[in-house]
């Protein structure tokens, strides 16, 4: 290789590289690949992604199983994570690259060099002569003056009575501000998603939470870079609220929480509400969802074997029907082995709704407000292996027996034998005679609160302020260069001023016109004998 | 004052508004066919009267709703029909002193008005909580703004362009065939002009003939239209992005993301990437022109879309700041 002579073609690897390199390069590519970038966003918006909307997919798959399946090979179920998605970005971001490094080498390059001197004045766009009383040299000395004052770049050969100048790096300079800024926004995405996790913390009034790892239930999505380092902070719900308008749109969801930081040292107390986030630790807290979680107290004879609030989930709503008319469903699996037993519940936090449930079998809205609440409830007896998850709110009745079933209202105590209203006598019997039984005693609420460490969020807010801060002047600047030379006439001598924009060109038609006549002023000079062939917009301006 | 009266002073300005600009549309219409002054300067009188009211139809919305006015998809279109007009007014109107295009603008703007009180309206009515924020007013302001001059510059005056710079090349065509470039007679300047020496602006204003339609057609001529167009998106540009960041700003406060690819971030960044695109065009050889001028109209389409398609059909988590 190091002996081959210099040849005209190069072997056809590196041809073929630079070619691509070179399309790559160009505007059109960049431009071609914004466009596809737009078509394909296009198509995950009008099909359900997997990410925003699984249940929607879910139900396509039910409905157009073979379309379905075809969307889903094509990756059209989760566009934004699809490889071509990532493979337009990652072109478009590589011809970015290409573009940028030479632009920026030829910045730099520019701003260690002088403006050049040019020879054919009269040959630029904007031209214009003035007659000045002193000498060459006197004349350019007091051109370039004028120059700095208006923020030139100028140069002015010595011992030259010419003078070259230059204004508006700021475009260029701001163009590649805005575009490098692009590659800023990757690196907060890879650090921030990276290193960050997102998971769910559902949290019942009155209780605390510790934020580990095997708190969030299983909702827990954690990025590639996740080191495992959990806080240990610990947030304590004191209340939560959720307050409607009398037309049933809601108003306000709070929860009310003191926040201890994993070391234990700083606690603060905050209103996480919509748009007002918590944070601690450096994690963010924001209100994501609510629910209802009844207290449930069952005693074995007198002994208490289970006793606390269970966090219960909402029905799914049937097509056309108000979430606020369904029910709610919970379980609880009792402490007892011999046999195992399950309790399976329906929440009606309204008993005139439960009511008018059982005459009509119509759903109806019920207020947000508990108004004297209700519990269906089934007892299972069986092998409830499958329940052993930390939180679950369904028990799969297959296989097992139901041994009871009945309603409570808040305050009433049942069998969970006979699924009877026991008080009184039948109490105390059913006490004595080691019955299980259960009570209703009180309901309150709980708040889910989504809880996620993003380190990007900076890296992000500075790209974003470095985008805009370098396309106000890539847009509303532009490039503009002005030469002036000083030839001897008579006694006196003529300035020649020739120039021209790159961009803007009407406008500078107006700068150059005002240029010409304070040169004329500064030097003393007037009677301009070269008219001004300025013409307008003789490209079209940009 | 209660919230009836000034829910009812809203809709009244509004129907006040929206016959000035029926009536101006038609004045400045009359202006272009006939070139009577008298009827442009009616109609432009009529537009800011016009627009008066409409400040006070937002205002008063804003009293009643006891918020900012600008909270559900009937609010939207208000103010962005406001400000198409007056954007209109200072931007091609004052600035650029382009007199013959404003019944195109007041169509868009009297569409937009019609579509918002036939099918959008809403009584006025508190924000749901996920509105209730601060930056609401930076935000929606933003997007707002941005919308109205892209509807302006992408739309009105792109496809006016389009619509002219056909016209022109089709009148140079015949005149090329016509008649031979040096035979001379009386509209050899036009074609000489045809070549692109000199601009169509300049030539359309020195050659205005003593009888017959102008050359250039009734419309300003194709380069000033491009021209004003650039200047109109260019400056929408940085508005929408700064109208896309900070609602990725106000997506962090509320939802824990600053992007989910919800069907609103969506069409809003392929609106912005689709400008990006024609910011591009215009700086590529072969694609300045109609070619740039044609993605400006895929961008005015794609808002069309982020607008009504996706704030009353698609669902998502912005679909509460719909109808
Ligand atoms: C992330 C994708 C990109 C976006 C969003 C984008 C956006 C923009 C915008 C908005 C402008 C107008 C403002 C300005 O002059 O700076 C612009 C200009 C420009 N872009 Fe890009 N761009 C991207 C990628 C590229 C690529 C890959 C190239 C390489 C060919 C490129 C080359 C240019 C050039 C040379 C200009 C200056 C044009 C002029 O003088 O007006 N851009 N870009």
């Amino acid at each position: 290789m190091a002996s081959a002579p210099a040849s005209e073609t190069p072997p056809p690897l590196r041809r073929s590289v630079a070619m691509v390199w070179r399309s790559l390069r160009s505007m059109r590519t960049a431009l071609i690949l914004l466009l596809i970038l737009a078509l394909v966003s296009v198509a995950g918006s009008f099909v359900p992604q997997i990410p925003n909307s699984p249940l929607r997919v879910a139900r396509d798959f039910q409905e157009h199983p073979l379309r379905s399946r075809i969307f889903d090979a094509l990756g059209l179920f989760d566009v934004f994570g699809s490889w071509w998605f990532t493979l337009v970005y990652s072109l478009l971001l590589v011809s970015l690259g290409a573009c940028l490094i030479p632009r920026t080498r030829a910045i730099v390059r520019n701003l260690r060099s002088r403006p050049q001197p040019a020879r054919e004045l009269d040959t630029f766009r904007h031209y214009a002569e003035v007659q000045v009383p002193h000498a060459p040299q006197r004349a350019a000395e007091q051109a370039q003056k004028l120059l700095r004052r208006r923020w030139f770049r100028v140069s002015r050969p010595q011992g030259q009575a010419s003078v070259a100048a230059d204004k508006g790096l700021a475009r260029e300079f701001g163009s590649l501000l805005f575009h490098w800024s692009f590659f800023l926004v990757m690196i907060g995405i890879v650090i921030g998603k990276g290193t960050g996790f997102t998971g769910f913390a559902a949290i019942t009034e009155g209780q605390c939470w510790v934020e580990a790892a095997a708190n969030y239930d299983g909702n827990l999505r954690t990025g590639r870079y996740f080191g495992g380092n959990h806080t240990g902070a610990q947030i304590c719900v004191d209340s939560f609220s959720d307050t409607y308008r009398t037309s049933g749109i809601p108003m306000d969801f709070v929860t009310r929480a003191s926040l201890t930081s994993g070391d234990g040292v700083t606690t603060t107390t905050h209103d996480i509400r919509l748009n007002d986030p918590g944070s601690i630790d450096g994690l963010n807290l924001y209100q994501f969802a609510f629910g209802w979680a009844p207290e449930i107290e069952v005693r074995l004879g007198d002994r208490v074997i289970a006793d606390g609030p269970i966090q219960f989930e909402r029905n799914p709503a049937p097509e056309g029907v108000s979430e606020l008319a369904v029910p709610w469903h919970g379980a609880l699996r009792l402490p007892t082995t011999e046999p195992q037993r399950g309790v399976q519940f329906d929440l009606w936090p309204s008993f005139a709704a439960y009511l008018a449930f059982l005459e009509t079998g119509e759903p109806t809205t019920m207020m947000t407000a508990p108004d004297h609440p209700v519990l269906n409830f089934s007892v299972y007896e069986g092998d409830l292996a499958a329940e052993l998850a930390p939180r679950f709110s369904e028990i799969d009745a297959r296989g097992l027996r139901e041994e009871s079933r009945g309603a409570v209202g808040q305050g009433q105590i049942v069998s969970l034998q006979t699924g009877r209203v026991l008080d009184g006598e039948r109490l105390d019997r059913a006490r004595a005679d080691e019955e299980l039984t259960m009570s209703f005693t009180g309901i309150r609420q709980y708040t889910v609160l989504q809880v996620s460490r993003d380190r990007g969020l900076w890296i992000m807010l500075a790209a974003a302020i470095l985008i805009l801060v370098g396309l106000i002047p890539a847009l509303y600047t532009s490039r503009r260069k002005v030469w002036v030379r000083a030839d001897p006439d008579g006694r006196g001598s003529v300035l020649k001023v020739g120039g021209f924009a790159l961009q803007r060109t009407t406008q500078f038609e107006e700068e150059f016109a005002r240029l010409v006549r304070d040169l004329e002023r500064a030097t003393g000079g007037g009677d301009p004998s070269g008219p001004d062939r300025s013409e307008t917009d003789r490209v079209g301006a940009r | 004052m209660s919230v009836a009266q000034w829910a009812r002073i809203s809709n009244d300005a509004f129907n006040v508004a929206m016959f000035g600009y029926v009536g101006a549309m038609v004045g400045y219409f009359y202006y272009l066919a006939f070139r009577r002054e008298i009827v442009w300067r009616v109609a432009s009188t009529v537009t800011w009267i016009a627009l008066g009211a409409h400040v006070v139809s937002v205002l008063s919305r804003g009293m009643a709703a006891d918020r900012v006015p600008w909270g559900n998809l009937y609010e939207y279109s208000s103010m962005l029909a406001l400000l198409i007009v007056a954007a209109y007014l200072v931007i091609v109107e004052w600035r650029y002193k382009v007199k013959s295009i404003g019944g195109f603008v007041l169509a868009l703007v009297v569409l937009t008005m019609a579509v918002a009180v036939s099918f959008l309206y809403v009584g006025p009515a508190p924000l749901v909580p996920a509105l209730n924020s601060y930056w609401i007013k930076i935000h929606v302001v933003a997007a707002i703004v941005g919308s109205s001059l892209l509807a302006l510059g992408g739309g009105v005056l792109t496809g006016l362009y389009l619509y002219q710079d056909r016209s022109e090349r089709r009148r140079d065509e015949l005149a090329a065939s016509g008649m031979p470039p040096i035979a001379g007679g009386a509209t050899d300047l036009d074609v000489q002009s045809g070549d692109g020496a000199a601009p169509h602006d300049l030539v359309a204003d020195e050659l205005e003939p003593a009888s017959g339609p102008r050359r250039g057609g009734l419309l300003p001529p194709a380069s000033t239209l491009d021209r004003l167009a650039y200047r109109t998106i260019a400056f929408a540009f940085p508005i929408w992005t700064f109208a896309v960041i900070a609602g990725a700003i106000w997506a962090q406060e509320a939802w824990g993301r600053y992007w989910g690819w919800d069907p609103k971030e969506t069409w809003s960044f392929i609106v912005w990437v689709v400008y990006a695109g024609y910011l591009h065009a215009r700086a590529t050889a072969g694609w300045k022109g109609r070619r740039a001028a044609t993605i400006a109209l895929i961008g005015f389409a794609a808002l069309l879309v982020n607008y009504y398609v996706v704030n009353t059909v698609v669902s998502g988590l912005h679909s509460y700041s719909g109808v």
